[in-house]
């Protein structure tokens, strides 16, 4: 890993921590909001050397901010969102929907079909990522009740 | 069996409960459980039914009747700790039925938390608009000029918000405002791409919390709210598109 993903992780963090401070999270909280954002693009811009692809990396670096959310979550009793959603702001689409709707002012509409497309399929690789992993640490709970029934 | 004023006390608490949840851009099943689970620590059973703009809650009394509410909800914002708060509110009501008064007094208080100061909202805005940049492989002087627009816009658009104007025409104004002064910007340091700069000072506004919301509540089969979600989403996002397009438009 060269200095610039270090420089970027880092990024990653100050930008989920003012995510963090614009959502009004509690400013002790807000370290383990960089933590969680970090983590996020670590994830993903790991995938994304490896494969080279958008999609896939996101929804990896989602899965990331999920484990280490619903894991933050139980150990400071707070609820998952917290680190959720400021965690998954680097990966958050939001430049992409831009440029398709910068496309679609300029008319060049092959390429702004393009970057909706983009667009859904990463909301849609977070959504799964995140919600894949709050189905198996609620599966694992409700096992462990269970057993103890 | 429980009197009457006591299943509106009730209906109070679960409705304000709802309407800081909304109001503090939690998702709508989170709502819809709360307020179910709220009911069910005083032993009432509860049907709900939530919207991004309304709560519907119903309560059936053991005698057969049922006590109705509907309570509209106007201006919605993100509030983690808001929802934080109402989070640790419901646990401890499961643990004991607060009285209507003490309840009612800690979600005044839920209320009147108080938001980070506006000078350090200004400058999370900033360094949110430089370090993205820099992810998007802007230049250190690009994030910085990115920087001082975004703080300028979110600065702006929170002004307008004060006063209270239609929320698409503010973001459409954001946008437009973004665009001019990073033309600007490009004119005074010609090396600098404006596109960069635009995408990073912009990106505070990005309605991310809508679509990571909307999607969540589709997958848990809130059909009506998930839709709502991606409409607003599709709407913030247009409105900010559109003025960027015309500040580009009016500057070329």
């Amino acid at each position: 890993m060269g200095v610039i993903d270090v420089l970027q992780l880092i990024m990653a963090f100050v930008g989920s921590v003012c995510a963090g401070i614009l959502f009004n999270v509690r400013k002790e909280k807000l370290f383990w909001t960089g933590l969680s954002g970090a983590l996020g693009w670590l994830s993903y811009s790991l995938f994304h050397t490896a494969t080279g692809t958008v999609i896939i990396p996101i929804f990896m670096g989602a899965v990331a901010v999920g484990l280490y959310s619903e894991s933050a979550a139980r150990l400071l009793k707070t609820p998952v969102t917290v680190f959720s959603i400021s965690g998954i702001f680097p990966l958050v689409p939001g430049v992409t929907a831009y440029t398709a709707i910068q496309f679609l002012v300029e008319n060049r509409l092959e390429e702004a079909a393009g970057k909706i497309v983009e667009t859904l399929g990463s909301a849609f690789a977070i959504a799964f990522g995140l919600m894949l992993i709050t189905g198996i640490f609620r599966f694992a709970s409700r096992l462990r009740e269970q057993k103890k029934a | 069996m429980k009197d009457r004023p006591e299943i509106k006390e009730i209906m109070d608490i679960a409705l304000r409960t709802g309407k800081i949840l909304l109001t503090s851009g939690a998702e709508i099943y989170r709502v819809e459980d709360t307020i179910a689970r709220v009911c069910d620590s005083y032993g009432v059973k509860c049907e709900n039914f939530v919207l991004p703009t309304g709560i519907f809650v119903s309560i059936k009394m053991a005698n057969g009747d049922s006590v109705s509410e509907i309570m509209r909800i106007r201006g919605r914002n993100v509030n983690l700790h808001k929802i934080e708060l109402v989070n640790t509110f419901s646990r401890r009501l499961r643990e004991e039925p607060l009285p209507y008064e003490t309840a009612n007094k800690i979600l005044s208080e839920i209320e009147n938390t108080p938001q980070f100061k506006m000078h350090i909202r200004i400058l999370a805005a900033g360094v949110w608009a430089f370090v993205f940049t820099l992810l998007f492989r802007g230049t250190f002087s690009e994030g910085l000029v990115a920087a001082i627009i975004g703080m300028l816009v979110y600065l702006i658009k929170s002004k307008i918000s004060e006063i209270g104007f239609y929320e698409f025409l503010e973001f459409c104004v954001s946008g437009m405002n973004t665009a001019l002064m990073s033309l600007l910007a490009v004119k005074l340091f010609p090396q600098m791409n404006v596109y960069k700069i635009i995408i990073g000072a912009i990106v505070i506004f990005a309605p991310g919390v809508a679509i990571t919301n909307s999607i969540n509540d589709a997958l848990r089969g809130d059909i009506v709210s998930s839709l709502a979600g991606m409409g607003e989403t599709v709407l913030v996002v247009t409105a900010l598109g559109l003025g960027v397009g015309i500040a580009l438009i009016a500057g070329l």
